[in-house]
């Protein structure tokens, strides 16, 4: 028995949600199919949510119905050593207003959300539902099948947003194996912590929240690890590129734990009880590793497409993720209405997401994929600054020298000059 | 934190039926055996004594690190059917 639906979408995450949201909107038969108990079960990140204008644009001050954690308002930077920390602090005033810049949540409550607000527009949402295999037919992809289920889902178009491992996108042909150069894991533990001792702690007033990343604490594996306060809870945890933690021999949580133990980390962290540990890849291969987004009656959105970007300061992948799901919705209802889901009538996503900031934005980072795999990065930088910065600071009563010939000195301890330029032009092309 | 808490701290609705299914004859003569410090669930062992590669799927947090790493080719990797393994509360 085979049910017809106008589109079929893989995945009740923030991309699959969006899309669902927009084509029941827009009056089609909508079906999401979603492998945990509920939307979220499987889902997890650091926990930021970026401001996303698409959001705001479907559902208009999203800010005050979304269950959101707190809406970030403090951005540190901290360079850390096994025994020191720089750290770079910014506070914004316009970041405490409306629509806000960011905010923390927890993907099991924030997906399950914007499912529901899907499902009040129409769409219908299939839980416990593992989509095993793609329907081809001349070539077009034409339905799915579910696992350890009998029947199957027909439908004009199949909308993959079934997440960085997408095992639709590789049945379809649109992409290869996944590499351990193209992905990072990422791992966090939640503790729980009393809100007034958060607020007291990091500083922080009622909604306020604080996201806090570390470069030099990942045991010199490429990578950084973060901290973001919740309402009654803090996330720390840590992004591993693969290549690098299959070189180092080293357990991620042994490299967590090393974290937690931290003089710095140990303040903050103080008294924290554990409350669920997590894991999930993300595609970190950039703009070069991106698998082809679109096939004859298939679109690719969010991690699924490899939407998701990281320079070292930014990383951003939620916001891509509900981007791409409105982009691939709006190519779905034009398919339609022309009555035509062919590779070349939705070739036109591939033109959207190249117009928006989505690929804008991959093109202009693309070099810092080669920068972010700089293992000296994680270690030996963290290093060379605190270094010119106990220098800058100690008082021994020998005589001083000026910063640049300090600065100098602490680097050519560490590194070759030849290294130094090298790797100056990395970060040069990278981020300049 | 100890990972061996693993299962008191994430939720996981176990299927009888493995969603990760190793062929112990190529992890036998793996040259590496990434999986085993790799994965951030520790569900991989190796015995020494027996040369013998186990997994414990029940605790797997369906990351992929595994199935990713792994360069033989060892582990028919799939996710677990609808509402079976891991199940976030929060995260």
């Amino acid at each position: 028995m085979a049910e017809y639906f106008d589109v079929i979408i893989v995945g009740a995450g923030p991309a699959g949600s969006t899309a669902a949201l927009k084509l029941a909107r827009a009056g089609l038969k909508v079906v999401m199919l979603e492998r945990g108990k509920h939307p979220g079960a499987k889902n997890m990140f650091g926990g930021l949510l970026h401001n996303t204008p698409v959001l705001n644009e479907l559902l208009p001050s999203f800010w005050e119905k979304a269950p959101l954690e707190r809406h970030v308002y403090q951005k540190i930077l901290s360079f850390m050593t096994p025994d020191s920390a720089v750290s770079l602090t910014f506070e914004n005033e316009n970041f405490k207003r409306p629509p806000y810049n960011g905010y923390t949540v927890f993907r099991a409550v924030f997906d399950n959300w914007l499912a529901s607000e899907a499902v009040k527009e129409g769409a219908l949402l299939l839980c416990d539902c593992t989509a095993e295999d793609l329907i081809q037919k001349d070539g077009q992809v034409v339905g799915v099948t579910v696992k350890g289920r009998e029947g199957e889902l027909r439908g004009n178009i199949v909308i993959a947003a079934d997440g960085v491992l997408s095992f639709m996108a590789k049945k379809a042909g649109l992409r290869g194996d996944f590499r351990n150069a193209d992905m990072g894991v990422g791992i966090k533990l939640l503790m729980g912590l009393p809100e007034a001792t958060i607020n007291e702690r990091f500083h922080l007033v009622r909604d306020e929240g604080a996201d806090i990343s570390f470069v030099g604490t990942t045991d010199g594996i490429s990578g950084g690890s973060f901290l973001y306060t919740n309402r009654e809870s803090i996330s720390v945890g840590m992004v591993l590129h693969l290549e690098s933690l299959k070189a180092s021999g080293k357990a991620p949580y042994e490299v967590l734990n090393e974290l937690l133990r931290h003089p710095y980390i140990k303040k903050l962290i103080k008294g924290a009880v554990p409350l669920e540990y997590s894991a999930h890849l993300i595609p970190e291969g950039g703009i070069r590793a991106m698998p082809k987004v679109y096939t004859g009656g298939m679109m690719l959105a969010g991690d699924a497409a490899g939407l998701c970007y990281t320079n070292g300061i930014n990383l951003e992948g939620i916001n891509l993720a509900m981007t791409s799901g409105a982009l691939a919705a709006e190519t779905a209802i034009e398919a339609i209405e022309a009555g035509d889901s062919s590779a070349r009538m939705l070739s036109s996503y591939k033109k959207r997401l190249d117009d928006s900031f989505i690929i804008k934005d991959m093109k202009t980072f693309k070099n810092a994929i080669g920068m972010m795999r700089m293992e000296r990065l994680f270690q030996t930088y963290p290093q060379i600054l605190t270094g010119i910065l106990e220098k800058v600071y100690s008082v021994e009563g020998v005589p001083r020298s000026k910063l640049l010939r300090l600065a100098r000195k602490e680097a050519l301890k560490k590194l070759g000059l030849k290294d130094l330029i090298s790797d100056g032009f990395k970060i040069g092309r990278a981020l300049l | 934190m100890n990972i061996e808490d693993l299962p008191q701290l994430t939720q996981f609705q176990i299927d009888e039926q493995p969603h990760i299914v190793l062929d112990k004859e190529i992890c036998r003569s793996c040259d590496h055996r990434a999986c085993v410090q790799s994965c951030p669930a520790n569900c991989f062992t190796f015995n020494e004594e027996t040369l013998l590669m186990s997994v414990v799927y029940e605790t797997c947090l369906e990351c992929g690190t595994c199935y990713v790493i792994c360069d033989k080719g060892a582990l028919d990797w799939s996710y677990p059917r609808g509402g079976y393994g891991v199940c976030y509360r929060l995260t």
